[in-house]
C-alpha cells in the first residue's frame, strides 16, 4: 500500500505508461489521426507521429504502439516518454506543463517556453551550478495536496544540441533519434527521483535586454494557457470546461511565483542569464 | 436607500494573485484585472451595499472626496454591468 498520494501517482504514471506493441485504432470516435496528428477523449489518446509511429493509451488499460520498421527503440521511447506521458498524465487528473525543472532547497523550479526557446539548455546549465535536473521538456504536476503543488518525477534524460552541449559543459551521451540533431546528455549535479512542491515557474522569452521580471495577477492566468500541446491535452481533457480550467490555473498561480526571463539570443550573454536565474535559488537556501 | 448592486456569480470565476484580483468571465473566457480603488470597488459589492454605502465605505480608505468617489464608483459598475458581471439596476 503507497501511503502518500504522490507516490501513488507516480506509481500509477509508471504502470499506465507500460509500452505493449500491438495495432492501435487509427481513429477515435471516428475521427482519424493523420500523420503529425492526435487525438484526444475522455478515456482515450491516439497519436500518429509524421514517421507513421502508432500509439493509443486508454486508461487503465496502458500504451499500445503499432512499431514500424524503420522505427528505433530510442525514437519509440521520444514519443512514449514526451507526447504519450504528457497525455497519460491529463487523462489521469494531472497537469502537464511543456517545462523543464530543476530542484533546489527542497522546492522545484520550472521553465516553460515554446520548443526552441531553451529550456533545456538552461537546465543543462544550471546543473552545472550544482543544482539537479528535475525533468526535461515535460513536467507533470499534482494538484490533490492542498499545501502545495507537487512536482512529479519521472520523465529524466536531458536532450541537448551540438552547440547547448558545448555552452553548458554537460556531458554527451548517444544521439536521441537518427534524424533529430539532439543528443542525450548528462546533467552534471544528477537527477531528483521524488516528488517535490513547485516553487516557480519561468516563461523563457526573448528579447533585447536581460532581465528576469515578477509576474501577477491575471497575467499568470493568461500565460498558462499559452498554447503548447501540454494546455492542448489539459484543456482537451477537461472538455474546455473554463471553470475547471481556471480553477486548476488560480490554484498554481496562487501558490507559485511566477517570472518572465526576457534575454537575447546571444551566446555571448547566456551564462549571465543562468547567474540571473541562479540568484533567485539563494532565496531558498 | 437605492438598490444594492449584485454580482452574477454564474457568469465569472475570480481568483487572487498578489496583488490583483483576476476575474475571468465564464461566457468568452476573457480576463478582467482588478487593482487598487477598482480591487476596493469590486470587493465591496457584496449584494448588501449600494452605491452610496460603497462611496461611505472608500471614503474611509482614500484621501478623496465623495464626488470623485461617486464619479469613480458609478463609471466602473457601469462597466462591469456592460461586461455582464452585474445584476442590472
Amino acid at each position: 500500500m503507497i501511503a502518500d498520494p504522490a507516490l501513488a501517482k507516480i506509481a500509477l504514471l509508471r504502470r499506465e505508461s507500460e509500452l505493449r506493441p500491438g495495432d492501435p485504432p487509427r481513429t477515435l470516435d471516428g475521427v482519424e489521426a493523420g500523420p503529425g496528428r492526435w487525438l484526444l477523449s475522455y478515456e482515450e489518446y491516439l497519436l500518429q507521429t509524421e514517421r507513421g509511429l502508432r500509439f493509443h493509451y486508454r486508461r487503465g488499460a496502458g500504451v499500445t504502439a503499432a512499431i514500424t520498421p524503420e522505427c528505433t527503440p530510442a525514437e519509440l521511447e521520444l514519443w512514449r516518454n514526451g507526447s504519450v506521458y504528457a497525455a497519460i498524465a491529463a487523462l489521469n487528473g494531472m497537469v502537464p506543463l511543456h517545462a523543464s525543472a530543476v530542484a533546489h532547497g527542497d522546492g522545484v523550479t520550472a521553465f516553460t517556453g515554446p520548443t526552441g526557446a531553451g529550456k533545456s539548455t538552461l537546465v543543462a546549465a544550471l546543473a552545472g551550478q550544482g543544482f539537479a535536473m528535475f525533468c526535461d521538456d515535460t513536467l507533470v504536476l499534482d494538484l490533490d495536496n492542498p499545501a502545495q503543488i507537487t512536482c512529479l518525477p519521472g520523465h529524466k534524460r536531458l536532450k541537448l544540441t551540438e552547440q547547448a552541449l558545448a555552452m553548458t559543459g554537460a556531458r554527451r551521451e548517444e544521439p536521441v533519434t537518427p534524424d533529430l540533431e539532439k543528443y542525450y546528455a548528462a546533467p552534471y549535479a544528477g537527477t531528483v527521483d521524488r516528488p517535490l512542491p513547485l516553487r516557480r515557474l519561468v516563461f523563457i522569452e526573448e528579447g533585447p535586454e536581460l532581465g528576469l521580471h515578477p509576474m501577477e495577477g491575471a497575467q499568470c492566468l493568461l500565460r498558462l494557457g499559452e498554447e503548447h500541446y501540454t494546455t492542448a491535452l489539459f484543456e482537451g481533457v477537461n472538455g474546455h470546461d473554463r471553470d475547471r480550467i481556471f480553477a486548476a490555473r488560480a490554484r498554481i498561480a496562487g501558490a507559485i511565483e511566477m517570472f518572465r526571463l526576457v534575454r537575447p539570443r546571444d551566446p555571448a550573454q547566456f551564462m549571465a542569464s543562468v547567474r540571473l536565474v541562479a540568484a533567485l535559488f539563494e532565496q531558498d537556501e | 436607500m437605492t438598490r444594492p448592486i449584485v454580482k452574477l456569480p454564474e457568469a465569472f470565476r475570480e481568483t487572487t494573485v498578489g496583488e490583483e484580483v483576476a476575474v475571468m468571465r465564464l461566457s468568452d473566457g476573457d480576463f478582467f484585472s482588478l487593482t487598487g480603488t477598482a480591487r476596493a470597488i469590486w470587493e465591496l459589492i457584496d449584494g448588501q451595499r449600494d452605491s452610496a454605502a460603497i462611496v461611505a465605505e472608500l471614503g474611509h480608505r482614500y484621501a478623496a472626496d465623495a464626488t470623485t468617489l461617486g464619479t469613480e464608483v458609478d463609471r466602473f459598475v457601469a462597466e462591469l454591468r456592460q461586461a455582464g458581471l452585474l445584476a442590472n439596476a
